[in-house]
């Protein structure tokens, strides 16, 4: 890595738990252990940060955790529920920058190096992030931020719950010296005594040795361990091969209740995201639609087509489709609204269909000229007639 | 009415009628079948408004003609579960009474006048048609019906009619199954019709084992069909049939003559290592042989190998294996043809001149 890396770690607090903690308010401000019960052997899936105070953590044996803390509420975990919030939150964080590696279902590394101009320093979009997550998710994220993973990491786990820890580049080993050594990644059980054997007991104390005496302690990792006590890790963040999702949303200065204006935004959003797809070689199967009103209650809606698209025009179908539905309710005014893509694939495996090859075959020849003369002239200089859209509306 | 009725013959036509009535519906009459005695038999209808059914069960002896509604479970269930050879059926004021040598049951019935009319297959049947050769129409089509698709004309068999021949199509817009037969009888003229799925499920109950003729009366507005003592009645699927003709390949050059069963045998073993993200089968033909592979992300791959008469171009193409594994367990011949063009081109299975399946292929990376 020859430039500044803005790496930020995000992780939610406590996540099972607080998710618990959220569906069911009489939870809430109580010890929570989420996992099976001690009868069935069961294992400590998440602690509630009630329940982490007398000691409980994740991976504990459940009847331990019962013991530190017998007034614990045992809940059994709900792993689809868990996965709807997940999606919901990395739909969030593919909006900041395309680079998120998801960790876990919880946890992810996003790499904001080139998000900076759009949506300012590293620390606003970081906080940015946790805004937003506790908007749409009412749950909260601690974040770190910092020129590595390694750093970021550490420094979402050292302000939790509901932390953000920045870590400058001119702070690093200010940051790293008073830690404890078992916070140094790749120290455990079996690796912290033969520390301690050294007298050493902090990042500090461990600077003192050398490249040498550590390979020969430790082996490969030893080398391994003289660069991260200096808070160097070059390991880059990888996102998933294939990106979850794509969408596009936008949020209006004053609420909207002008349904034609929310369908020509819509249009727009959805120009630009099956543009995306195309650029990237992608299909997607499945459309979201995503209106928040002005009391902040967002609505997400979707609907799955039968084969993966990169076409304008069929994604527009779905969105049309989704938005009408949702206006026959005397809907309130809108705050935000927007367009979102996902199930994708790159289009091997995709299942051909025997009818309307060629009426698509048309639509992507339009898609295709319209790109085109994007690339060369700018994104304003072509755009999709309302009329259009509205045809569109009626297919 | 009074009548003593074979429990077995009653439970198997009840078995069939309450498979139409049973349906969710608020209606309470439509959860009913209607018993009518007549001289000499034992007529049972059922309908949902859009499938009728009508039966006589002739083992019957009538002591008093009559007319009741009966919940279609019920009876069923008695029916079922009775161990008697034969059940007493009397009626009195809308209250049924079925009894056994140690049982009676009383049922709450409805007033018949209630019921939808049942139709009955009047005048000359516009088509007459082997049992058999209808139940492997049927049989050859139905598998590819789609099922709730938007496109709504597709939710069903297009049944056409030229003169005597018989032709059945069926479709869910990625594969398409054509079967041809010909009719015993048929008046001459054209005429086709598209009956839904919900339809074709009680025609193949009713003609299950059945022998002897079919009668089919093709109209604008139903279809009717008449065998085994059974008389089928149902409403159309309305809308515009696909033009089939037009996605039936003409241009396919390559053409491979396969055993089937060594085919199912290959496609079943293939598609052991496919998943839900890798769904195709990669079918790859080369000289004197047909090579099936596939590959599942992180579980493994597979590769079969088939001796196969095989002299054109290579080609490969991947196709979902359960389309290929669904058409082939119907065709009904020790061979069959497969043809193809390229990759990404719909392949056609052929068995003798009465089947023909278009399948739309999976595309590869």
């Amino acid at each position: 890595m020859n430039q500044l890396h803005h790496i930020l770690h995000v992780d939610m607090d406590a996540f099972f738990a607080s998710v618990e903690q959220l569906d069911q308010p009489e939870l809430r401000g109580k010890p929570v252990l989420v996992g099976t019960r001690p009868e069935e052997r069961g294992v400590v899936a998440a602690a509630s940060y009630e329940a982490r105070k007398f000691g409980c953590r994740s991976a504990m044996p459940m009847g331990a955790a019962m013991r530190l803390c017998p007034e614990a509420v045992v809940v059994p975990p709900r792993g689809k529920r868990y996965a709807e919030v997940s999606a919901q939150v990395f739909q969030i964080l593919v909006q900041f920058t395309p680079l998120v590696e998801p960790l876990s279902i919880d946890e992810a590394f996003l790499d904001v190096t080139g998000s900076v101009r759009l949506f300012g320093q590293p620390e606003e979009i970081a906080r940015e992030v946790k805004r937003r997550i506790q908007a749409e998710t009412e749950l909260t994220a601690s974040v770190g931020v910092a020129p590595n993973k390694f750093l970021a990491k550490l420094a979402s786990d050292l302000d939790k719950p509901d932390g953000l820890m920045v870590v400058p580049q001119d702070g690093i080993q200010a940051f790293l010296d008073p830690l404890p050594i078992s916070r140094l990644w790749g120290v455990g059980k079996a690796t912290l005594p033969r520390f301690e054997e050294l007298g050493i007991r902090t990042f500090a104390d461990t600077r003192r040795l050398s490249e040498a005496v550590l390979r020969d302690r430790f082996g490969e990792a030893g080398g391994q361990f003289y660069r991260l006590i200096r808070g160097i890790d070059d390991r880059e963040v990888v996102p998933d091969t294939e990106a979850k999702s794509i969408s596009q949303e936008v949020t209006f200065p004053v609420d909207v209740d002008d349904h034609e204006h929310l369908r020509g935004v819509l249009l727009g959003q959805t120009d630009q995201v099956a543009r995306r797809l195309r650029r990237h070689g992608l299909l997607a199967r499945t459309v979201t639609l995503k209106i928040r009103s002005g009391d902040f209650k967002t609505i997400t809606r979707s609907r799955t087509i039968e084969v993966g698209t990169d076409e304008t025009q069929t994604i527009w179908v779905a969105v049309t489709a989704l938005f009408n539905e949702w206006s026959s309710q005397q809907p309130p005014a809108v705050r935000l609204i927007g367009v979102g893509v996902s199930q994708l694939s790159n289009g091997a495996g995709q299942q051909l269909s025997l009818f309307g090859q060629e009426e698509s075959f048309r639509h992507r020849q339009l898609d295709q000229a319209i790109d085109k003369i994007r690339d060369k002239f700018g994104d304003g200089a072509i755009g999709r007639g309302g009329v259009r859209g509205k045809d569109a509306g009626d297919v | 009415m009074q009548v003593i009725v074979n429990r077995n013959a009653l439970a198997d036509v009840l078995v069939v009628a309450s498979g139409i009535a049973s349906a969710r519906t608020t209606k309470d009459v439509l959860k009913c079948v209607r018993l009518t005695a007549t001289e000499g038999e034992l007529l049972i209808g059922s309908t949902d408004l859009e499938v009728a059914l009508r039966c006589s069960v002739r083992q019957v002896e009538v002591r008093k003609p009559g007319d009741i509604l009966v919940p279609a479970d019920k009876l069923t269930q008695i029916a079922r579960e009775s161990v008697d050879e034969t059940l007493t059926i009397g009626v009195e004021d809308q209250v049924c009474h079925v009894r056994g040598v140690d049982s009676h049951f009383e049922v709450y019935g409805q007033d018949p006048n209630e019921f939808p009319p049942v139709p009955d297959l009047e005048g000359e049947p516009d088509a007459e048609v082997a049992v058999e050769v209808l139940c492997r129409l049927i049989d050859q089509t139905s598998f590819a019906v789609a099922k709730e698709n938007t496109r709504y004309a597709i939710n069903g068999v297009l049944w056409e009619k030229k003169n005597k021949r018989l032709c059945f199509v069926a479709t869910d817009g990625r594969r398409l199954a054509r079967a041809v037969g010909a009719a015993e009888q048929a008046g001459s003229g054209d005429a086709s019709m598209i009956v839904p799925a919900k339809t074709i499920h009680v025609l193949q109950r009713v003609l299950a084992n059945g022998e002897g003729q079919a009668a089919i009366r093709f109209s604008d507005n139903q279809v009717i069909v008449k065998c085994n003592g059974y008389v089928v009645s149902s409403a159309l699927v309305e809308g515009q049939f696909p033009n089939y003709d037009e996605v039936i390949p003409k241009d396919n050059d390559k053409s491979i003559e396969l055993s089937t069963e060594a085919f199912i045998s290959a496609v079943r073993r293939a598609a052991l290592l496919t998943n839900e993200q890798s769904k195709g089968v990669r079918l790859s033909f080369t000289q004197d042989k047909l090579v099936l592979s596939s590959r599942a992300p992180e579980q493994g791959e597979a590769t079969i190998s088939m001796r196969a008469g095989y002299g054109g171009e290579n080609v490969d193409i991947g196709f979902n294996p359960n389309f290929i594994l669904d058409a082939l367990r119907v065709v009904g011949t020790p061979t069959v043809n497969f043809e193809m063009k390229e990759t990404n081109r719909p392949g056609v299975l052929k068995a003798g001149s009465e089947f023909m399946y278009v399948v739309m292929p999976v595309s590869l990376a």
